[in-house]
């Protein structure tokens, strides 16, 4: 392939930049042959640049590996240029990605367990066996017409749609997500406003941004976010963050709060009444959007169906949310709570807010918590402005491919279980109480893919104990490229690639503007510019590693051979029938078909949309659209649609109809009453709505409104003077990646202990200071951690990050970068124990710097002391905890964790006791209109019973 | 042309991006950093803050690394850019010593110092370097600080900037917008028992109760890297080597200058004695390199400015004269060591004293910065070398030696105390050098450095004594007194020089 240099001019490089008379990126044409001197040595090599994405955390920032000519190897990972989102920059983790391809713990072969499950014992295996013993079973699970027991489990997806549509074709309903740990709480709160579930703060533009989490550090999308928010910072907006404790980002905040956990909504709600109040609010926009005749209808019924009467009847029922009363349940002083909300008020539409985990993943009723503070985008008009927060979905583009395998119409209550009905995404955390459940079923084979569930859910001895029967789960099959404390319990340990030794697409709502980037096997690339032949990823990547695409190609192929059960055909060639789809014909056609305007720029770049996305690794779609709510509809989606009495415009269908991954089936806009016809939202009533039916009708009209939903630990329910506190036990390090880095050597001796943060204060007044060892306890078991008496964090709080608490048992393999070695022990009264034996310790390997290992802290693995505690609604499990706090016991040793795993379940039958059960309106098991991967037809949303 | 950085601290996050992807750039072992990320904390809760900074080389305009570079393998280059040749460096750790921003280490992998050099091979390719690239938030600024139309003078000029250590008079290149002064000065943060995310090193842990925190701003400094000493006790152990090799030859000159008799004493065992430090001092030296298979690069390659090198030619002067001293002694020639004593008098001197000059370059330690340091050398050599001419003189004939010995043992002894009073209680010009001395006497070393002066005193006493009784035997107790007091007091004095923060 040949690029004329002129037309290369002609493809956007947002990231490429020339000052000061360097640039950072080589030019494009430059990418196949670049001279770069070795640092060390000075002399000259030859690098392909070639760009892939990054795989440890969501963002999916660009990365250009640098593949020497000579032989092949991966000299090191820089960012793309060409990328929209990241545009040439990354924070740690993204070099350190280089770590990942060279770490020698990591797993190079397919492994087969010998002895018990759980017993660490493992034999190397080959893909092929592997393959027939998992695509068998699946194929005897699917025949017998077990479809809900075959489940994907899966912690950081990397990728969008690819293995959604392989479960589609196998019919099954096995699609698991890590969602309930983790952002459950922010989208119900976003989802009940617009049916988006997730926010796009154009931060770039903002007047005011008010963070309740710390995207300069952490999170959805840190680097990208960092960089719009800092440009934004440059250009005189203000930052208001609330925050238990000092991170970063609060400390580059001009507004830090520091509420007491839960009391976020109120605070909300107070800046909600200034506006109100004060009259700081955008009439037009709200009488346009919001469904304030519903609010009207459902509470007062008795008003006139004005505006002017909603506005007078909101704000008298939100004048009780005065600055004092929010001072006092928040413990903050009021003068914070009114710069909040003049600096909102001064913010005019250009208002960005933004959240995601933190207190809406913390808290019970934390959903409401987010749908507070989306409420102040709505009284301002800041939705879908410059400056304000829109839907991802405005920002996002997923390349589905064109041939798409028929819905199903199964239903697993394993995953979507009748007493959580307007959970937004799979009820994964209870898992393990599911299959104890006994009337749900059991799971025949489990994947669990780049997530490690016993270790990152709460109750992971429960996990263990289920993991451990075969009549729970049948097989375990796990894919990672790296050991995990769940990896040891798994049946087959299936190695799969690094961001650099795998093909997935990706887009994600980083700004104002729609991407698709390309993660690619590197290697196996360069192979392809020099005429290596090669089969698959396999021949490219180190060992044996494959990457999933590939796998899940081959195992479906396994699961139906001669195509009998209508699956092969999905992962059938095109181009050859009878053989399997090879990855250059999958993303020949999707990038061909599926992603508007690509095949355009790729030919005016003299390429083909596979050579493009090879060569440059993304593609921007759009950008700068806003308030796409107003786009009028097109010809093609008005065909056949009528309003219906809410004006509504649907399109007839049926029962067998799929619904889109959000919104109702059918549904394509709203006709306002001056007759224009919009898109609108995705919610029921296409608009924004401040009273949600979906609410008041699934079980929980009280809180149809935003609103305060006290939280399981608000200060009421925390006995101070019983050294009671509020853990936060998830906050996160701006260099790690959950418990994903352990195999980045260089991020590791950045981040590598784990204090438990405790005011100063606080500490003082136990006689507790750095140093000293804490038993925490929690209501089924405790940790023993180690105190840091610090100023950075809020009285009645402390705080331990999430990444560490790492171990591997004697004789199990792990990662010994990053794992203690412990001895773990359960008796038979279900009490489990865990003890480190040893902490982190330098190791010999092919690395020198194994040897060099400073650092012997392996953490506390405090997550195993958790009870589930899932919101009733949202499904979130609530991860801050309420603690007793006291000096360690004589006995106590850094680290322990003991755990009484009956206490762990009576927990979780107390929580499922606050549930509102299905089934809702129309004996549906789910509201149609929220977010479901893998969505069956509309008649498997009936509840049987 | 003079490349330096702007570090926007109003905007950097911490994110620690520009580490990693310098350490991936360079393949830096772990533990040692170009640069890192310093974050302090500050302040009472609610009003808690976080600053973080970005710590690494500052390419000075007037580079005391490569001042003190005895083989150029530092060095400086047209461009301003301070860079090294890893080739030729014999790993003597004295530029880590020059250096007043722990910007230098000696990699894992290669035993040569390495520290920032500005991605030389990259920005001799017109590209920026790797931490540039990489910062999420572009607060890393480059460029060339001698045009002042380049963006980096504009910037730099029309910002309130802040440098590292300007009392140093390097001409740091690296200018900070936005920096809190608790991150940029090494002493106004020290650590707590704990960083946030990580463990400090023991060196921190240690010395943080000779430093106090400032009760006004609170600020400790909550996450750095480890910046080890980089002499250990080869370089005290030198300085008492050194020291009885030039007390010896100063002492036995002078008495032989000015006509007196040096008996066997005098003439074979005292140049034997010089020639035994010298060659100690020497095998010192190489064994402290971490490449002391390169040690003849310091011949081949010479860096002229380096008191490293120059140190050399002294040390290697004063081994031939005490060889001939020697050989003459052999063969009963005094008048050809009378006509020699001049010189190793003077060699001797400069023996003794240029480590006064070589630690002057070290411009990291203030406390070696001391002026005295010069005479202060002398005394002690005159402590130690009579000290143990004293100790050797009953076995043999001694000449006239008897009473200057004493003289000598006395008198270094005297003045040494002396020195190290005005040492610890005299007033020192900067910071770093008081907290120099605070660590000699704090809780750390403070009794090391008490009984050391203690054992000095009795030796003062035993050789004052020993004038009053007949023989050397007195003397000779003072004299194993003196050795025993020097090599605690410079015990002490090394390490401390070399643990006050630089970062």
């Amino acid at each position: 392939m040949t690029i004329e240099k002129d037309t290369e001019m002609t493809v956007p490089l947002p990231g490429q930049r020339t000052r000061w008379g360097l640039s950072n990126y080589p030019p494009p044409e430059e990418w196949d042959r670049h001279t770069q001197a070795d640092p060390k040595t000075r002399e000259p090599h030859d690098y392909m640049l070639i760009p892939t994405i990054c795989f440890n955390c969501e963002s999916s920032c660009g990365l250009l590996a640098y593949v020497d000519h000579d032989d092949l190897s991966i000299r090191k990972f820089e960012g793309n240029p060409a990328h929209p989102g990241s545009r040439g920059r990354n924070c740690a983790k993204g070099p350190a990605t280089i770590n990942q391809v060279h770490d020698p713990e990591r797993i190079l072969h397919p492994l087969r367990r010998v002895g018990e499950r759980g017993s660490g014992k493992f034999e190397q295996v080959s893909w092929e066996e592997a393959l027939a013993d998992i695509g068998g079973r699946i194929r005897k699970a699917i025949v017998e017409d077990r479809k809900d027991e075959v489940m994907y489990h899966v912690g950081r997806p990397g990728e969008d749609g690819f293995a959604e549509r392989v479960l589609q074709a196998w019919g099954v309903d096995g699609h698991n997500s890590h969602t309930n740990v983790c952002s459950s709480g922010g989208r119900t709160g976003y989802t009940h406003w617009m049916g988006f579930d997730r926010p796009s703060p154009d931060y770039a533009n903002a007047k005011t941004i008010v963070l309740l989490s710390s995207h300069l550090e952490t999170g959805h999308y840190f680097n990208p976010h960092a960089q719009r928010i800092m440009e934004a910072k440059k250009n005189g907006a203000k930052v208001a963050v609330l925050d238990l404790r000092l991170s970063n980002t609060a400390s580059h905040a001009d507004l830090w709060i520091a509420p007491w956990p839960g009391s976020e909504a109120v605070i909300f709600l107070a800046v909600a009444s200034y506006l109100l109040r004060e009259g700081k609010i955008d009439r037009a926009f709200m009488e346009r959007w919001v469904n304030w005749d519903v609010y009207l209808e459902r509470l007062h019924p008795d008003a006139p169906v004005e505006f002017d009467a909603f506005i007078e009847r909101l704000t008298e029922d939100y004048a009780h949310y005065t600055f004092e009363y929010a001072a006092a349940e928040a413990h903050v002083d009021a003068a914070q709570i009114q710069a909040l909300a003049e600096m909102v008020a001064e913010a005019g539409t250009a208002l960005a807010t933004h959240t995601w985990r933190s207190a809406t993943a913390g808290n019970l009723g934390g959903w409401q918590i987010t749908r507070s503070m989306f409420f102040l985008n709505v009284l301002t008009g800041a939705v879908g402005t410059p400056g304000g927060t829109h839907p991802n979905g405005w920002d996002k583009f997923i390349a589905h491919f064109p041939e798409m395998p028929p819905p199903n119409e199964e239903w697993s209550e394993k995953l979507w279980p009748i007493e959580y009905p307007l959970t937004t995404n799979e009820m994964s955390i209870l898992l393990p109480h599911l299959l104890k459940d006994g009337n749900r079923g059991k799971v025949d084979v489990y994947f669990s893919r780049v997530y490690n569930p016993l270790w990152i859910n709460p109750d992971g001895f429960t996990w263990i104990d289920v993991l451990t029967d075969e009549s729970k789960i049948g097989m375990h099959v796990a894919l990672t490229p790296t050991w995990s404390e769940s990896a040891t319990f798994a049946d087959y340990v299936l190695p799969m690639g690094h961001a650099s030794e795998r093909h997935d697409t990706m887009s994600f709502e980083t700004h104002t503007s729609k991407w698709l980037a390309f993660r690619q096997p590197v290697m196996r690339v360069a192979m392809d510019k020099q005429g290596i032949p090669y089969t698959d990823s396999r021949d490219a990547n180190p060992g044996e590693v494959w990457e999933e695409n590939e796998f899940w190609f081959a195992l479906s192929w396994e699961i139906d051979p001669d195509g009998e059960l209508g699956i092969r055909q999905w992962f059938e060639s095109r181009e050859h029938p009878g053989e399997r789809m090879t990855m250059d014909e999958y993303y020949d056609i999707l990038f061909n078909k599926s992603v508007p305007g690509l095949p355009d720029a790729a030919a005016a770049a003299g390429l083909t949309p596979l050579e493009y996305m090879r060569k440059f690794g993304a593609f921007e779609l759009v950008k700068d659209q806003y308030r796409l709510d107003e786009r009028p509809l097109t010809e093609a989606e008005l065909d056949g649609a009528t309003p219906d009495a809410n004006g509504v415009l649907r399109k007839p269908v049926t029962e067998e109809t799929q619904p889109p991954l959000v919104g109702e089936a059918g549904a394509v806009g709203l006709q306002h009453k001056d007759g224009s016809k919009v898109f609108g939202w995705l919610s029921p009533s296409r608009k924004l709505e401040i009273f949600s039916t979906t609410l008041a009708d699934w079980g929980w009209p009280e809180h149809a409104m935003p609103n305060y939903f006290e939280s399981h630990v608000s200060a009421r329910n925390i006995d101070r003077g019983n050294d009671e506190f509020v853990l936060m036990p998830n906050f996160r390090l701006p260099t790690m990646i959950h418990t994903r880095s352990g195999n980045a050597k260089y991020l590791n001796e950045i981040s590598n202990t784990h204090p438990l943060w405790f005011n100063a204060d606080d500490a003082a007044a136990m006689g507790l200071k750095t140093g000293d060892l804490a038993r925490v306890s929690t209501e089924i078991g405790h940790f023993v951690a180690r105190v840091w008496a610090t100023e950075a964090i809020r009285p009645g709080v402390v705080g331990m990050s999430h990444h560490m608490g790492r171990w591997h048992q004697d004789g199990h393999p792990g990662s010994r970068w990053v794992m203690g070695k412990v001895d773990l022990n359960r008796n038979d009264d279900g009490i489990w124990k865990l003890r480190y034996k040893e902490g982190i310790k330098p190791f010999t390997s092919d690395d020198p710097d194994s040897e060099r290992i400073y650092w012997d802290d392996p953490g506390v693995h405090q997550n195993l002391t958790f009870p589930v505690q899932p919101d009733p609604v949202s499904g979130m499990h609530c991860w801050h905890q309420k603690v007793r706090i006291e000096k360690a016991h004589p006995t106590d040793q850094y680290g322990d964790v003991e755990v009484d795993t009956n206490k762990a379940r009576e927990v979780y039958q107390r929580w499922l006791s606050m549930t509102r059960p299905g089934p809702g309106p129309d004996g549906l098991r789910r509201p149609e209109f929220m977010m479901r991967h893998v969505t069956p037809r509309r008649k498997a949303y009936h509840y049987q019973g | 042309m003079q490349y330096g950085f702007a570090i926007d601290q109003r905007t950097c996050i911490g994110c620690h991006a520009c580490t990693v992807a310098c350490k991936t750039e360079h393949e830096v072992p772990l533990g040692q950093f170009r640069t890192w990320v310093k974050y302090v904390d500050s302040g009472a809760y609610p009003e808690t803050q976080r600053d973080m900074g970005v710590m690494r080389c500052n390419h000075c305009t007037d580079a005391p690394c490569v001042a003190i570079c005895p083989t150029q393998a530092l060095f400086k280059r047209e461009d301003g850019i301070v860079d090294f040749d890893n080739s030729r460096c014999i790993g003597c750790k004295s530029c880590m010593q020059a250096c007043p921003y722990d910007a230098i280490y000696i990699d894992e992998d290669t035993h040569t110092a390495a520290k920032c050099n500005f991605c030389s091979h990259r920005v001799d390719q017109g590209l920026e370097p790797a931490c540039v690239v990489v910062c999420p938030t572009e607060s890393i600024w480059v460029g060339d600080l001698d045009d002042p139309e380049s963006a980096i003078s504009q910037f730099v000029a029309t910002n309130t900037t802040q440098v590292r250590s300007p009392e140093q008079n390097t001409g740091p290149n690296v200018h900070y917008v936005g920096a809190s002064p608790s991150v940029l000065q090494p002493l106004a943060a020290p650590v707590d028992d704990t960083y946030i995310w990580a463990q400090p090193d023991k060196l921190r842990t240690a010395i943080k109760t000779d430093l106090t925190m400032d009760p006004e701003t609170m600020a400790r400094t909550t996450l750095n890297t480890a910046h080890p000493r980089p002499w250990g006790w080869m370089v005290s152990t030198y300085l008492w080597t050194k020291g009885v090799a030039a007390g010896a030859m100063m002492l036995a000159g002078l008495v032989m200058l000015f006509g007196g008799a040096g008996g066997t004493l005098g003439e074979v065992v005292a140049p034997l004695l010089a020639m035994a430090g010298l060659l100690s001092t020497a095998l010192l030296l190489i064994l402290d390199l971490k490449r002391p298979e390169r040690f003849w690069m310091l011949l081949l390659k010479p860096n002229p400015t380096s008191w490293l090198f120059k140190g050399g030619l002294v040390l290697s002067v004063a081994a031939g004269l005490s060889f001939l001293w020697f050989v003459f002694g052999l063969v009963d020639a005094p008048t050809a060591i009378r006509w020699l004593a001049g010189p190793a008098v003077v060699a001797g001197a400069l023996t003794a004293g240029y480590t006064a000059f070589l630690f002057k370059q070290a411009e990291g330690r203030d406390l070696w910065q001391n002026p005295l340091l010069f005479w202060h050398l002398l005394a002690q050599a005159f402590m130690v070398g009579s000290g143990l001419l004293l100790v050797l003189g009953p076995f043999m004939s001694y000449g006239d030696l008897r009473v200057p010995l004493l003289v000598g043992l006395l008198a270094g002894t005297v003045l040494h105390l002396m020195f190290v009073m005005i040492e610890i209680r005299g007033h020192h010009g900067t910071d770093n050098a008081q907290a120099g001395v605070k660590i000699m006497t704090g809780a750390r070393y403070g009794s090391t450095l008490q009984l050391g002066n203690g054992i000095a005193v009795v030796a003062a006493v035993l050789a004052l004594a020993g004038f009053f009784v007949g023989g050397l035997w007195l003397g000779a107790l003072g004299g194993i007194a003196a050795q025993v007091a020097l090599l605690m007091y410079e015990h002490v004095f090394v390490r401390a020089g070399q643990e006050v923060p630089l970062s």
